[in-house]
């Protein structure tokens, strides 16, 4: 799911870049004492995540928890994203140090639509946290074909896509099993 | 417990582990940037670019088996970006050959060069430095400073985690020898969740005690790490070598080859 350097056009990903550290500083505002260890531990969950992979389709896929991430951190999410996803780049090369930018804004996007999920009070705790876990998954795919149509590749690459479909269902069923132990054992966790 | 995955060859020594941590850093963006920004279906300038990278990884000392194992770890979703660029135009509108695709061909040939020449520089960058060291050229370099507070938290966090997972996993095996009865899904479910708890905890723990004993969100470093005036001379001429490469024609480099 990680965009490496050379794949996406150069000009997309510089945009993306300099819009990424706009959101850094926006989401990042006001930030209180006690929210920088939740950020980090978050930042350092998803980066452990990811190192789970596991065969799907030819390929193999890893587990996000952005879903979980927006649920935890809300808005203050992206930057607890972005890190994750610079140290995925630098440590194990898992998508490019030029793209990070873009990398983040995908999963960033991801978490922040998970997190509006979870907001939606009208809705039952558990269709709440399936949801973050779906959209923290689907968002993102949705974002790359866009990204990759305007690159110039065809509408083949969104066959390679629609694996994900798989992955947001797992992502769904894991997010509504965190949500449920949490609620249990520490709900102050939770937004 | 002790854990080594992170920055594995860093502690190697060469001229490459010898250079400031902000000059490689710089330096490997910049290269990856120069590489990136060549035009679609322009391949003959890697040749160039492979020459070089091929150097610093001579000089780095890095064992290319573990170059390799890197490239091939994410080389999947590069090489199915690439295939999918000629698919695509094969599939959509009428097929005209095979050798139709010129054009689409090459294009595929520079997005799986340029993706796999900054994996190189990547591979080199974290294998010539401490990782620590990395994070703190980042904050030199007037990462924001948020991130600086939140990387530098998170690459400690990473070892809670996994050593809470180390210990939770040799609980439950102690606990439950042989088989599960219960739904394997339930009982991992409930371990990571509880991974994180207690991790959370423990963050919580080592936040405060560092709020405590005056943290404000710097951290001092003891190994200081002074720029002088030659240690500009190598990056610089590399830099320009680059960008005469990229901005020169590159119909001269297939003429030469």
């Amino acid at each position: 799911m990680h965009i490496s350097d050379g794949i996406i056009d150069a000009n997309i990903s510089i945009v993306a870049n300099v819009v990424s550290v706009g959101l850094i500083y926006v989401s990042g505002k006001n930030t209180s004492v006690q929210e920088i260890p939740k950020m980090g531990m978050m930042g350092a969950a998803l980066f452990i995540a990811s190192l789970i992979h596991f065969p799907m389709a030819g390929t193999s896929v890893h587990l996000g928890l952005f879903g979980i991430a927006g649920i935890i951190l809300g808005k203050r999410a992206f930057p607890a994203v972005f890190t994750a996803v610079l140290f995925q780049s630098l440590i194990f090369q898992h998508g490019g140090l030029f793209s990070v930018g873009i990398n983040s804004l995908n999963m960033g996007a991801g978490a922040f639509a998970a997190w509006m999920a979870w907001r939606m009070k009208i809705l039952p705790d558990p269709v709440r946290a399936v949801l973050a876990g779906l959209l923290g998954v689907l968002i993102p795919v949705l974002l790359m074909s866009v990204e990759f149509q305007l690159s110039g590749y065809g509408r083949g690459i969104l066959y390679l896509f629609s694996v994900y479909l798989v992955v947001a269902v797992i992502e769904g069923a894991i997010s509504f099993s965190a949500v449920r132990f949490m609620q249990k054992v520490k709900p102050e966790l939770l937004t | 417990m002790k854990h080594s995955f992170i920055d594995k060859y860093g502690n190697l020594e060469s001229p490459l582990h010898r250079l400031d941590p902000r000059i490689k850093l710089a330096g490997a963006f910049s290269f990856i940037f120069i590489i990136v920004s060549e035009p679609r279906g322009v391949v003959c300038p890697f040749i160039f670019y492979s020459l070089i990278i091929a150097g610093l990884l001579l000089i780095s000392r890095i064992p290319p088996r573990f170059v390799f194992s890197r490239c091939l770890i994410v080389s999947p979703f590069i090489l199915i970006s690439a295939i999918f660029f000629p698919l695509s135009a094969m599939l959509s509108g009428d097929f005209q050959g095979f050798s139709a695709y010129q054009e689409e061909y090459r294009s595929a040939l520079t997005i799986v060069l340029k993706a796999f020449s900054s994996i190189i520089l990547l591979t080199l960058l974290i294998s010539t430095e401490k990782f620590h060291n990395l994070l703190m050229a980042l904050r030199k370099l007037k990462m924001p400073r948020l991130l600086g507070i939140i990387s530098a938290l998170m690459y400690r966090y990473i070892f809670i985690l996994t050593d809470e997972a180390m210990r939770t996993t040799m609980a439950r095996d102690s606990r439950t020898p042989g088989r599960l009865n219960m739904s394997k899904f339930k009982v991992y479910g409930n371990q990571s969740a509880m991974i994180f708890l207690r991790s959370m905890d423990r963050s919580q723990i080592i936040y405060n005690s560092m709020l405590s004993r005056g943290f404000t969100g710097e951290f001092p470093v003891m190994q200081k790490f002074p720029l002088k005036g030659k240690d500009f001379i190598f990056p610089v001429i590399f830099i320009f070598i680059l960008l005469a490469i990229r901005l020169t024609n590159s119909d001269i480099y297939c003429f030469i080859f």
